[in-house]
This record gives C-alpha cells, structure tokens and sequence, in this order.
C-alpha cells in the first residue's frame, strides 16, 4: 500500500509541476535577462563537448557504408546514406543526449544546490517564484540551445564524413556533393529540429524537477544530476526510435 | 490570557503584527507544533527559545507560507495566512505582497553564490522596485555600511567568512525596509564576540528603523540581550510566552531548566 501511495505522491507532485511551469509560460513576470544568461552559459558548456561527439560519427558512417557501397559499385551513395543518417536520426539524438549529459546534469546540480542551501526557499519568501526564477529559464534555455547545437552537429557529421570519404578513401568529391541530398529533404531537417525541442524540453524539464526535489546535502545534489542524466538520456533514446517508427510508418 | 480570545483581539487590536491561533502541523505520526497561540505586537524582538528539533523553524516556515499548517491561524497585520492558496492566481499575489512585508535571516544566509555581495543585497530591490540602479546602488552601500562590511559589493559569497555572511544576509533581509525581520538561528555557528555583535545590529536596527523582530534561537543569551517578548517551545508545545522580564523571572519549570542549563527536567536530551 505504501509504494503505491508514494507513487500516487509522485504523480501528484508532477502535476502540479507541470502546472507550474505551463502557469509560467503564459503569464509574467518573465526573467528574460537570466533566461538569456542560462542560455550562455549552456551554449558554452556544451559546444566542445557537443562537437567532439557528432564529429567523429560521420566519419564512422562513411568508413562502414565505403566499403559497402564499394562491393556493389555503388560508391557515389554513400553520402545518401550519411545525410539521411545524420539529418534524421545521428545529430538529433546525440546533440539531445549531450544537452542531457551537460546542461540537464548542470541545471540539476544548480537547483539542487540552491534547495538543500535554502535559496530556493530565500526566493520564494523574498516574493519571487522559483519555478519562474530558476526552472523556466533552463527549461527554455534547453529547449532553444538543443536545435541549434542540432545545426552545427548536422554540419559537423557531414564535414566529418565527406573528409573521411572524399580526402582520405578518395571517394569522387562531385558525386559525393551531388548526391548528399538526394534522399533527404526539407521535412527531415524539420523532423531533426522538432525532436531537438522535444527532446531539450524534456531534459529542462526533468533536470527542472529533480533539483527541485532535492533533499540530503551534497549527496541528494549528485544523485539528482545523476538521475536527470539517466532518465534523459533513457527517455530520449526510447523517443527517438518510437519517433522514427511512427514518421517511418507515415511516409514521412 | 486566554487562548481562544487571541483572534478576536488580533482582529481588535490594530497594534497585533503576528497571532498564532491553534496552529498544528505534523509530518507523518510525528506531531511539531501542537495548537501553538501566541500574538506579537508591531516593534517587538520576539526570541522565540527551545532545544534543537522542536519545531521553531517550522513555526517560522508556517509564519511565511512556506509550510501550510494542518489545523489553525495564523494573521500577519489581520491577513490569515493560512487561507491563502499558492495554487491560485489570486491568493498567490496576496501571499506574495505579504511575503514583501517579511524579511528573512536564514540560518545559512542563503545567499546567492553566483552572484556578488552587492547584486545579493539588491535582489529583492531589482525585483520588487522601480528604483534607479545609482539609487540601488546607493541603498546596497548604506545597508552594507549598516551591518558592518562597507565596500564589499563586489565579492563574491565564498570570499566571505560566515559572520560576514550572516551579515550580508542581514543586509538583503532588510533590503526593502520589511515591517518584519524573521531569524532563523541567527547566533548559530558564531564566535561569542560574532554573535553579540549580530545581536547589537538587531537593537541598532530596531531603533533605528522600528521594524519587528521575530527570533528563534536556542542561545539565551541571545534572549537575555534583545527580547522584549520571549516564547519556549518544547515538543511542539508553547510552553511559556510573554514580556521578555516577567518569563525571565518566571518559575516555570521549563524555563528555569532551560535557562539554567540543567540536565535536570522536564526537558528531555534525546
């Protein structure tokens, strides 16, 4: 009876968060200057780390797809498959994943400092809403930075894989560029983009919730930046596949 | 005086900053405040006394909103508290104003780290003022000055020691001139000397700038040195309250053991 209870208190507790943070959205006051700050500061944190992952990837692509294509004399499709691979499905759920590993352990760990520090408390008694102050700016900071790192892991992929293809294997650079966006178009750079909001928007708002929850010190601090990480990256992964089943079975 | 009597006087009595009336709350089985009654007049340096775990701070979370209580009321300046929904747009904005005419020490400072000393102190005035920067600026100088760290806008939190701390979180607390200073434990961690002199900047601002005072404290010294009222807590319970002069005469046996430092007691070392 207990665990269900507790569950029960969970979804409660959820509810009402999201509530909160829906409530914020469509009425002020808005704290644009420290959702501008948040945005930086997240930008910072996760342009290296961001490109260092996505680069090597395309690479990865072309070295796997070659020698492939090469056996069915099919060489100048291979950045076919590089761009499909990495407008879809590679640059969205990696850029997410970083976002999560970076900013939503970040965010988390920042909340939950300021909850077991009593700041969170000194806001609310100082008359300004926390969910506003502290939730809403992340939240809104991960939910823009996440499509935009988007674009430059895009970029990033398909550099990395014409280097490997084209300067290292010598594939032919004029058939390579001709058919790079044979297969993809303008939808699948939107499906990249939208799953890039709703991936960050959950990593805001997960980080968001668990640092609010926050309880036991310095080790409560770890284990909600731990958690956000975990379940973020969980969530996005299990999305992203359900998502490119259902845009799969539509044609799209 | 009578408990039951204390609502209809608040509601009287224009001089009333805070009543307590039957305020209970517990967490679980574990019963913290047990039908607490009490009424402070505007000006006073209420010190509210009691062992660790006994339900002060939550009496002074109670006091803000940021705990509701299960049974009771609780009227700052004839507004009850606890009929206030956080949940509602209304009753938000209420509570918020309200909130506005608190402000609070708390135990740790609770200040921003990532931000200076000054940017601290001018928070609340950023957010809830139309004031000039050069006039916030002017009010962080004078307000530092006044606790005592003159020229410290722009540190950073970690540079300070923890009595400088509580003093930076003293300036913020009084940053918009509240009509109540809520402490939470403002002598705990402090050195004797430390803690006098936090207790000289509460008498220094309560003349100077007449505000309210409510304390809660387990150093009776601390008491001894500026209550002008003082409350004991004890398992929840509000043992003894009232001026400072009659309780600290009083024979009440909790006090006395409080007071006296005994081992001997109604009051139990758990």
């Amino acid at each position: 009876m207990r665990p269900l209870l507790r569950a029960l208190e969970t979804l409660g507790a959820i509810a009402v968060y999201l509530f909160a943070i829906v409530r914020s959205l469509f009425t002020g006051p808005r704290y644009v200057g420290e959702t501008l700050r948040v945005s930086e500061i997240l930008i910072r944190r996760c342009l290296i780390p961001v490109g260092l992952a996505v680069a090597p990837v395309g690479a990865v692509i072309a070295l796997q797809g070659v020698h492939i294509f090469r056996s069915f004399g099919a060489e100048e499709l291979l950045s076919s498959l590089l761009a499909t691979a990495v407008f879809r499905e590679y640059s969205p759920a990696l850029a997410s994943v970083m976002v999560a590993a970076q900013a939503g352990s970040s965010i988390a760990a920042r909340i939950g400092t300021m909850r077991v520090r009593g700041q969170i408390d000194a806001l609310a008694v100082m008359s300004v809403d926390p969910i506003r102050y502290v939730v809403l700016p992340g939240l809104i900071a991960c939910a823009v930075v996440t499509p935009l790192l988007n674009v430059l892991t895009t970029l990033l992929g398909l550099f990395s894989g014409w280097v490997f293809a084209v300067v290292l294997v010598g594939c032919d650079h004029g058939s390579f560029m001709a058919n790079l966006y044979s297969q993809v178009s303008l939808v699948d750079l939107y499906v990249g983009l939208s799953k890039c909001l709703v991936f960050g928007t959950a990593v805001g708002l997960i980080a968001g919730y668990l640092g609010l929850q926050t309880t036991g010190g310095a080790a409560g601090v770890g284990k909600a930046a731990n958690n956000t990480v975990t379940y973020t990256i969980v969530l996005i992964l299990v999305c992203d596949y359900l998502a490119s089943m259902l845009l799969l079975s539509l044609g799209l | 005086m009578p408990e039951g009597s204390l609502y209809r006087m608040a509601a009287a009595d224009i001089n009333a900053a805070v009543v307590f009336e039957k305020v209970s709350k517990s967490f679980g089985s574990h019963v913290v405040l047990n039908e607490v009654s009490l009424l402070i007049p505007k000006g006073a340096i209420m010190v509210m006394l009691g062992p660790s775990g006994t339900g002060k701070s939550v009496l002074l979370r109670c006091l803000v909103g940021l705990i509701k209580p299960d049974s009771g009321r609780i009227l700052v300046f004839n507004e009850d508290l606890t009929r206030l929904d956080d949940q509602r747009s209304a009753d938000r904005h209420k509570l918020f104003a309200l909130r506005r005419r608190f402000g609070m020490l708390f135990q740790d400072g609770a200040l921003f780290d990532d931000m200076s000393v000054g940017d601290n102190v001018a928070f609340p005035m950023r957010q809830h003022t139309k004031m000039s920067e050069p006039e916030i600026r002017a009010r962080v100088a004078e307000n530092l000055e006044r606790v005592g760290l003159p020229g410290t806008e722009r540190k950073m939190v970690s540079e300070l020691s923890g009595g400088m701390r509580k003093r930076a979180a003293f300036a913020r607390a009084i940053a918009l001139r509240p009509d109540i200073v809520l402490c939470d434990e403002p002598s705990s961690g402090l050195d004797p000397v430390m803690s006098a002199t936090l207790d000289d900047l509460i008498l220094e601002l309560h003349r100077t700038l007449g505000m309210t005072f409510i304390v809660i404290s387990h150093d009776t010294a601390e008491a001894r040195a500026i209550a002008t009222h003082i409350g004991l807590l004890y398992q929840g319970k509000l043992q003894v309250f009232g001026e400072a002069h009659t309780v600290l005469q009083s024979s009440h046996a909790h006090v006395r053991q409080f007071f006296e430092r005994n081992t001997q007691g109604p009051i139990k070392v758990l």
